[in-house]
Order: structure tokens, then C-alpha cells, then sequence
């Protein structure tokens, strides 16, 4: 066998894939040829470079530069034809600012039949209706009967939003969603996946609207408990949580800069009546929307 | 962190397809590492290789209501991701031509040497960094096909088979492209033999009578 040919076949030879009579004429060759062997060593010398080569250290901003630039090249899901999740409460109109209200689908998909909107209804024909702006918590039922929890973000206006979760208060929060609000669409962000991936029983979300946040706490389960029984002593924070997870009742806390120690013990209460024991004495007070309970300044 | 650790890719896509946007979130906190380390490789350098990833997963996001599970969600990515850069490549109006002689931008900062360990072989690791810095150029030097083919083989170090799925192309021609590939780097790199322990061999390629002999 000739060097040139030798030196045509040392790739296979040397990843191993040469037949054995082939194989064995190659090294015949390189036992008697220094110069052949040497390019046998440089062949395997390269290999095992760059088989050597070190995974190299992403940005720091890798995810928020991939997600950024998804985000801003993709058509915002709200526009396809999402109109069918439009949902009005006249009731619940709202005054000014920002509001963030919730429902269970119990009571939401009753006003939504009671109006007899469909998925045709065009925001155009409703624009006289006071038009609601805010967050949701809504309950989806899928074809198999599963209820699955979605957050649905609505303006009356365009305003910037953000929902961020952290597991614990040491993680720095994911961003869960973030865009803007455009007046007449609604943006419906699923959380089945977030509370499976957690496995926690309540998630705390804290969303921003132009700047300002509140803390929602959404329990995994559904359907919510009348009456519980709970005895805790815990900042305000961690105790809504605490109860949020034994109603398996949402709740959401508009903080004012204070988060005070509270305490709590309570046998077969409702909701309510655990959540005013609570806020007994702090500056905080209960509002009620829908069947939704909200914790806001006095 | 554990969070996005329990569902499969396909529970995932499947939520995806359902409207789930923390899905994809999830997916792309999956894949980014292994996407990032395969543009930087193809790339050459990191800022690209964050577009290349950013694009990959953008078309993922478009397509992946499309996807239909019939190669793994790494085999399908690995094949957009190498079409991004193709594209990338293709809207390059200049190329940059690598001069193997010059350091690459920010190589030329002090090496700083691990000095915890006074058995280092100090000239041992500068001589692998080199090598490292070495090879990375001459894989530039390649043209895009046989970048792609060194790249996903020899350090991604994935099997024919896929490489064939990730590429769209016969066993046969995923195997006389790579043998291609390899001679060309082969050559581009043979300035540097003594890098890789081999010492010149300056009589190689003129024939040899006493081995043609053997």
C-alpha cells in the first residue's frame, strides 16, 4: 500500500470503521513508515482536541436575551381571536388606576350567559358597557373535564405588565409573562403548568402594572373550602398564603410598604372570618369582589 | 434549579400547543445551554452565537405547533439551530477571514495562570490552551457544511445516524462530507502539528519509496 493511499484512509482507519483486511494492510504500512504514523498521531491528536473541547459559559442574559427577542418577533397571542374569552361584569365596572379583581369560572361564566356573548361578540358592539380592566383568575374545564387555572389580563386602557414568580423568597423571580396591555384584547396566561412544575399548593404571583404590584396568591386545587381550621403566627404575606392554600380560595394582597406579624387561630371560620381575625389592628382591610377576596390599605 | 424538571419535552409541547406559554419558557430554560454551545461552536464567537439561539428558538416557537415527535425535540433543534446559522452566514456580506497568526479579539489579555496547584504543568496547559484556541480558528476556517459536520461529530460528538437526521441527508453523504471535513481541517491545521505533539514532517506528501515498498 502507498503512503497517498494510506493517507486517504486514515480517518476511517482511525475511527475504527475500515474493514479488517483493509485495517490490517494500513498498519502493515505504518508498522515500516515513520512519516505515516506521525499523520496517524496528528489525526488523532486533532480528534482528541477537540473531543476535549470545554462547553463554553452562555452570557448571563442568555434566557432574557432568547425570550426577549421571541417576544418581540412573535405576534402577541391575544390576537388570535381570543375574543371569545372576553368576559364582562358590569357590576364589578372600576373607578380608575389599576385594579386587579378575580372570579371563580362558577360565578364569571354565569355573567358571561347572562349577557350571551359568544365568541362572535366584537369589542366594537360592547365599547358602551363599562369595560373592566385587570387581572382574572379563571378556570378553564378541558375536554376531559379537568379545570385548568389561567390568569386573564385585560385594559381599558394600553398599560405595561409583568407577572413574575418566585418558588421561595430566595430565587430571583421568573418572568412568567410580560407586554403590553392593548384596550379591547385579552391576554390569557395558563398557570396549570407552573403549579404542576412547582408542586407547590399556592403560587405567589407578583404581577406589575405600569409600576405598581400586587401579590396574588393562587391555589393549586379547586373547588374552594367553606370552612377551615387554622392557627398561625407569620408575617402578613405568608399568612394570607397559608390561607389561600387551606380555602384553596385565591387571594390577592395590594401591599402598602407594610407587612406586619399577624396572628391567627381559628376553628371551622370562613374565609372571611379568618381574614378579618387576621387583619384585626393592621392597616390593612378586606374588600370583596365576586368571590374573590382582596387585602387592601385601610 | 428543579422547578422545570418533572414534565417530558412532549407534556411540554403539548401545553405549548395548548396556549401555555410558561411552557416554552421552560423548554427554551431546557435547551438554551446545549443550543448556545452548539452556535458558539459554529459561530466563533459569543455575541452571534446569543443571535443564532435567540433566532433558533424564535423558529422553534413558530414551528413548534408543527412538530410532530418524530425525532427528538434535540435532534430537531440542533438542525434549526444549524439552519439559522446557514441563513446567518448567507446574509454576511463580508467574511471575516480568520488569520490563524493573529489572536483572536481578547486573547490578547495576561494569561492568567492557576496558581493554587504548583504541580500544574504551566506549559503543558498553556500549549492546551493554544491548542484549544487553535483548533476553534481553523473550524472557522471551514466552509459552513463541513463546520457544521466537525462540529456536530468530533465535539457535540453526536452519532452518524443523527447527524444525518439534523442535516437531512443520506448516511453515505453525512460520511463522504465529514471524511472531507476532516482533510480540510487536517490541512488547515498543519502549521501547527507540534501543537498536537507531532513534530513536523517535512518530507510527508513527497512519496516515499521505501514505504511504497510496504
Amino acid at each position: 500500500m502507498r503512503c497517498e493511499q494510506v493517507k486517504s484512509l486514515l480517518n476511517e482507519y482511525c475511527e475504527g470503521s475500515l474493514s479488517e483486511a483493509m485495517r490490517e494492510r494500513v498498519e502493515a504500512h505504518l508498522r515500516g513508515c515513520a512519516a505515516c504514523q506521525r499523520e496517524a498521531r496528528f489525526v488523532q491528536a486533532i480528534w482528541r482536541g477537540l473531543a476535549a473541547m470545554p462547553e463554553v459559559a452562555p452570557p448571563p442574559d442568555l434566557h432574557a436575551r432568547i425570550t426577549t427577542y421571541v417576544r418581540a418577533n412573535t405576534r402577541a397571542r391575544e390576537a388570535l381571536g381570543r375574543v371569545a374569552f372576553w368576559r364582562w361584569a358590569g357590576a364589578a365596572a372600576v373607578a380608575a388606576g389599576l385594579f386587579i379583581m378575580g372570579f371563580f369560572a362558577a360565578q364569571s361564566d354565569g355573567v358571561q350567559a347572562a349577557f350571551g356573548f359568544g365568541a362572535k361578540s366584537k369589542p366594537s358592539v360592547q365599547a358602551p358597557q363599562p369595560v373592566q380592566a385587570g387581572v382574572f383568575l379563571e378556570y378553564r374545564t378541558t375536554a376531559d373535564g379537568a379545570r385548568i387555572p389561567v390568569l386573564e389580563a385585560r385594559m381599558n386602557r394600553e398599560a405595561t405588565a409583568e407577572l413574575r414568580y418566585a418558588p421561595d423568597a430566595k430565587t430571583e423571580p421568573i418572568v412568567v409573562w410580560s407586554g403590553r396591555l392593548q384596550p379591547a384584547k385579552t391576554v390569557e396566561i395558563p398557570l396549570q403548568t407552573l403549579l404542576h412544575t412547582s408542586g407547590e399548593r399556592v403560587l405567589t404571583l407578583r404581577w406589575t402594572l405600569e409600576g405598581q404590584s400586587r401579590v396574588l396568591y393562587v391555589p393549586a386545587g379547586y373547588p374552594p373550602a367553606k370552612l377551615a381550621s387554622l392557627r398561625l403566627q407569620a408575617k402578613l404575606g405568608d399568612a394570607l398564603r397559608q390561607l389561600a392554600s387551606a380555602y384553596q380560595t385565591p387571594i390577592e394582597w395590594v401591599p402598602n410598604g407594610e407587612e406586619p406579624l399577624v396572628v391567627l387561630d381559628v376553628q371551622d371560620a370562613t374565609l372571611e372570618d379568618a381574614l378579618q381575625k387576621l387583619l384585626i389592628g393592621s392597616n390593612y382591610t378586606l374588600k370583596r369582589h365576586g368571590g374573590f377576596w382582596r387585602v387592601v390599605s385601610r | 434549579m428543579s422547578i422545570y424538571d418533572y414534565s417530558s419535552d412532549e407534556v411540554l409541547i403539548e401545553r405549548f400547543k395548548e396556549g401555555d406559554e410558561f411552557a416554552f419558557d421552560l423548554l427554551v430554560r431546557r435547551y438554551e445551554q446545549k443550543v448556545y454551545q452548539l452556535a458558539y461552536r459554529l459561530t466563533g464567537n459569543p455575541d452571534d452565537a446569543a443571535d443564532v439561539a435567540a433566532e433558533a428558538f424564535l423558529r422553534m416557537y413558530n414551528s413548534l405547533k408543527r412538530f410532530r415527535g418524530d425525532a427528538q425535540l434535540s435532534t430537531w433543534l440542533y438542525r434549526v439551530v444549524s439552519n439559522v446559522f446557514f441563513d446567518f452566514r448567507k446574509r454576511e456580506a463580508r467574511h471575516k477571514h480568520l488569520s490563524l497568526d493573529v489572536p483572536a479579539e481578547g486573547d490578547d489579555e495576561p494569561y492568567e495562570l492557576p496558581i493554587e496547584d504548583e504541580r500544574v504543568d504551566i506549559m503543558g496547559h498553556a500549549l492546551q490552551e493554544e491548542q484549544k484556541r487553535v483548533l476553534m480558528e481553523a473550524i472557522q476556517q471551514l466552509p459552513e457544511y463541513q463546520r457544521v459536520m466537525v462540529v456536530l461529530f468530533h465535539i457535540e460528538e453526536r452519532p452518524y445516524e443523527e447527524i444525518a437526521q439534523i442535516m437531512g441527508l443520506p448516511l453515505g453523504t453525512i460520511k463522504s462530507r465529514l471524511n472531507r471535513a476532516r482533510n480540510a481541517l487536517r490541512q488547515l491545521l498543519e502549521p501547527y502539528r507540534e501543537l498536537f505533539g507531532v513534530e513536523a514532517s517535512p518530507t510527508f506528501g513527497v512519496p516515499q519509496e521505501a514505504s511504497d515498498a510496504l
